[in-house]
């Protein structure tokens, strides 16, 4: 999560509904973009709204016109940049969606990644992974797995030992944490039965 | 006594030797959203519906909804401990409760969790609470009665082995009690019962489980209990729970009893839970399903097939009208999924006539055929009878003269509603039963006044118990009003009646 670029703070989590209709303008743009065009994107919010928050703000206010918005592009933006790129602009600003940009370029990325073989992976470690363990697991997961990880490294020192790996929704947890919490409930499990069958030899069949 | 404490450690030191972690594999998903009992959560693509997540606090949860972009679960536990953020974890299981000998005697919430400060539930065994009924194949036709030791109940509707019926009434009719003492009369019979309550008062689960003790009932007894305080997800999946751990019983052959009390309460936690999933609104604003809520429930409750093992369970749900309204949404249902049901009215039980069954529309579909030959013999005309007298009481309130037989009719009638009465917590034996309805329908209590019918009817009980035990004897291992019986009975009343007169 570490590299989701959003203006909201990180715990607060996305709309699945804003998702969906993110993915669907990432979706149309990848349709007619070229390799130039995500880049301008990508430009476009770091270099555009990224260092003048006050230009977002008026992109996005609802307080300015739609029109206004469009002369506003055509006459700071529309020159530098492609005309594809431009109209991709005006076509949000008219619907409305600029908001979504930010979420509209992560599912780029995701879409160009997938298309390019490759899956975000997402590492948890209790200590910092070293050159060679990382290209091991990267490789081993490449041959489990079938598609090339692009390994996004976290640092959690509560894990103890082990690694937590996350690709898409499926987790792979064997950290020492998870391990010790397993043989926690296993030996009161454990315990608890012994008990119970103590007491059973002890008890009267019947019952007292 | 002591445990030895080497012993347990020496356990625990061969579980750590032994232990070899296993890289632990789940779908995680995040809450976006939680509140009233229902959190929605992203990912977890592949869950499925019906099957258990757990939040990361160790709190169990349900899949319910499954949509475009997220899914929708309920929450089996306190939903303040999670936040907008925390992570799912799907466990690829459905939902499962513990069952086995183990649970009879204990007080236990819808998830297998003891309630009763009796220690930690140790069972190997579990079940989905969600279960498919038996199939046609799988069933047998309802045969073996289930005696309430209710007379009215026993004589009038009786209940079979596999049958659902279901008790309805208003507030405060006595519903409760008659299931209550339905259970209190299994003892020593080998039925396993289990005892739903939903969305009742803590405290009148207290005292159910209090009488349950007191009265030794509770040791082939499962209480599982949802009070009103607990979450709408828990009182939902209550009575699913409680046929779940019936069900281990009936598998193994043998005969078990569920009271739901009440589903009037859990259609109302099941309305809530629907709404807040957004699901739309029917008649009374209960969601298109809760029909099938219901149906599925009860459907469960069968007489198996010799195959099968011939196990059985009764259901006797409870569902209580708002001002004697049989005609709402979920009373109809669950009369029409019923085999029949007993009608309290609170007009009867105000007049003292406890359990205050109204013969007349109380009908039991199947149980005919379960019922004993004995009280199959006395109690066909017990109900015409009944019907016939409550019609010559209406006349009679007009204050006309009434001629010699047709006073004696209704002299007759009222010593029989008399008799009917049974005080709460007594359940009678199925001959005894017999042997005072028996008197009753032939007048032997005509010379008795009204007051003293019931002081008299423990009179007859107690001297047939001590001086003519033979006949009782007779009676109890027949099962059937032969001649012979017959005979000895007149006999042995006849001596009563004089008895009774000469004191």
């Amino acid at each position: 999560m570490a590299e989701r670029s959003t203006t909201r703070p990180d715990h607060v989590l996305e709309d699945p509904g804003a998702q969906a209709v993110a993915s669907l303008y990432a979706r149309s743009f990848l349709g007619a973009a070229n390799d130039d065009n995500v880049d301008e994107l990508n430009s476009f919010i770091d270099d555009v709204l990224k260092q003048n928050p006050d230009f977002r703000a008026l992109l996005v206010s609802d307080f300015v016109g739609r029109d206004d918005k469009l002369s506003v592009v055509d006459r700071a933006l529309a020159p530098q940049c492609s005309e594809y790129f431009a109209n991709f602009l005006k076509v949000l600003i008219r619907h409305g969606r600029l908001d979504l940009v930010e979420q509209i370029r992560e599912v780029v990325r995701q879409l160009r990644e997938e298309r390019a073989g490759q899956r975000r992976v997402q590492i948890r470690s209790a200590r910092p992974l070293s050159e060679g363990s990382r290209s091991q697991i990267a490789q081993q997961l490449k041959d489990k797995l079938g598609f090339d990880p692009i390994l996004q490294e976290s640092v959690d020192e509560s894990l103890i030992g082990g690694l937590v790996i996350q690709v898409g929704d499926t987790v792979y947890d064997s950290s020492l944490r998870t391990r010790l919490k397993t043989l926690a409930g296993r030996l009161t499990e454990r315990t608890f039965n012994e008990i119970q069958s103590g007491r059973d030899r002890f008890s009267h069949p019947e019952g007292d | 006594m002591k445990f030895k404490a080497d012993e347990i450690a020496s356990v625990i030191q061969k579980e750590i030797e032994d232990f070899r972690g296993q890289i632990q594999t789940a779908e995680v998903g995040r809450v976006i959203e939680v509140g009233d009992g229902i959190a929605k959560c992203t990912g977890l693509s592949s869950s499925m519906a019906g099957e258990m997540v757990e939040f990361s606090d160790g709190t169990r949860g349900l899949v319910f909804n499954l949509e475009e972009n997220s899914v929708g679960v309920v929450i089996l536990g306190d939903y303040l401990k999670i936040t907008e953020g925390d992570e799912v974890r799907s466990t690829g299981a459905l939902l499962s409760v513990p069952v086995g000998d183990c649970m009879l005697g204990r007080v236990v919430d819808p998830l297998g969790n003891p309630l009763d400060g009796k220690g930690p539930i140790i069972s190997s065994e579990t079940r989905p609470v969600e279960h498919e009924a038996v199939g046609v194949a799988g069933r047998q036709p309802v045969k073996v009665p289930l005696q309430t030791g209710i007379k009215a109940v026993d004589a009038m509707t009786p209940i079979g082995r596999g049958q659902r019926e279901l008790i309805i009434g208003d507030r405060k009719t006595g519903k409760t009690a008659v299931a209550v003492d339905t259970i209190l009369n299994q003892k020593g019979s080998g039925v396993k019962c289990v005892y739903v309550a939903c969305g009742q008062r803590a405290a009148s689960i207290a005292g159910v489980v209090e009488v349950l003790r007191e009265n030794g009932a509770l040791d082939y007894t499962i209480v599982v209990a949802a009070t009103s305080a607990d979450a709408a997800p828990l009182q939902y999946i209550a009575p699913y729970a409680g046929a779940a751990m019936a069900e281990h019983f009936m598998y193994n052959g043998q005969d078990t009893l569920v009271v739901y009390d009440d589903l009037s309460k859990q259609a109302i936690a099941y309305r809530q839970l629907s709404l807040l999933m957004k699901r739309p609104p029917g008649r009374e604003a209960f969601p298109g399903d809760v029909f099938y809520c219901h149906s599925r429930l009860l459907e469960r409750a069968v007489k198996l097939s010799d195959e099968l093992g011939g196990g059985s369970m009764t259901a006797l749900p409870i569902i209580e009208t708002l001002e004697g309204e049989v005609s709402a949404y979920i009373p109809t249902n669950v009369i029409s999924i019923t085999d029949g049901q007993i009608y309290l009215e609170p007009d009867l039980f105000w007049k003292g006539i406890r359990p205050a069954i109204n013969v007349g529309i109380s009908v039991s579909r199947v149980g005919g055929n379960a019922q004993t030959k004995a009280m199959k013999k006395i109690a066909g005309s017990l109900r015409l009878d009944l019907a016939a007298f409550r019609e010559l009481e209406a006349f009679a309130q007009l204050g006309t003269e009434l001629d010699k037989a047709t006073q004696q009719q209704l002299d007759r009638g009222y010593r029989m509603v008399e008799l009917l009465k049974q005080p709460q917590y007594q359940p009678l034996h199925f001959a005894d039963q017999v042997i005072v309805i028996y008197a009753g329908a032939k007048g032997y209590f005509d010379k008795v006044p009204v007051a003293k019918v019931q002081e008299t009817e423990a009179q007859l009980l107690e001297f047939i118990r001590t001086e003519h035990a033979d006949t009782r004897d007779k009676l109890v291992a027949s099962a059937e009003l032969n001649s012979e019986v017959e005979e000895a009975l007149k006999g042995a009343l006849e001596a009563f009646r004089t008895r009774i007169s000469s004191t």
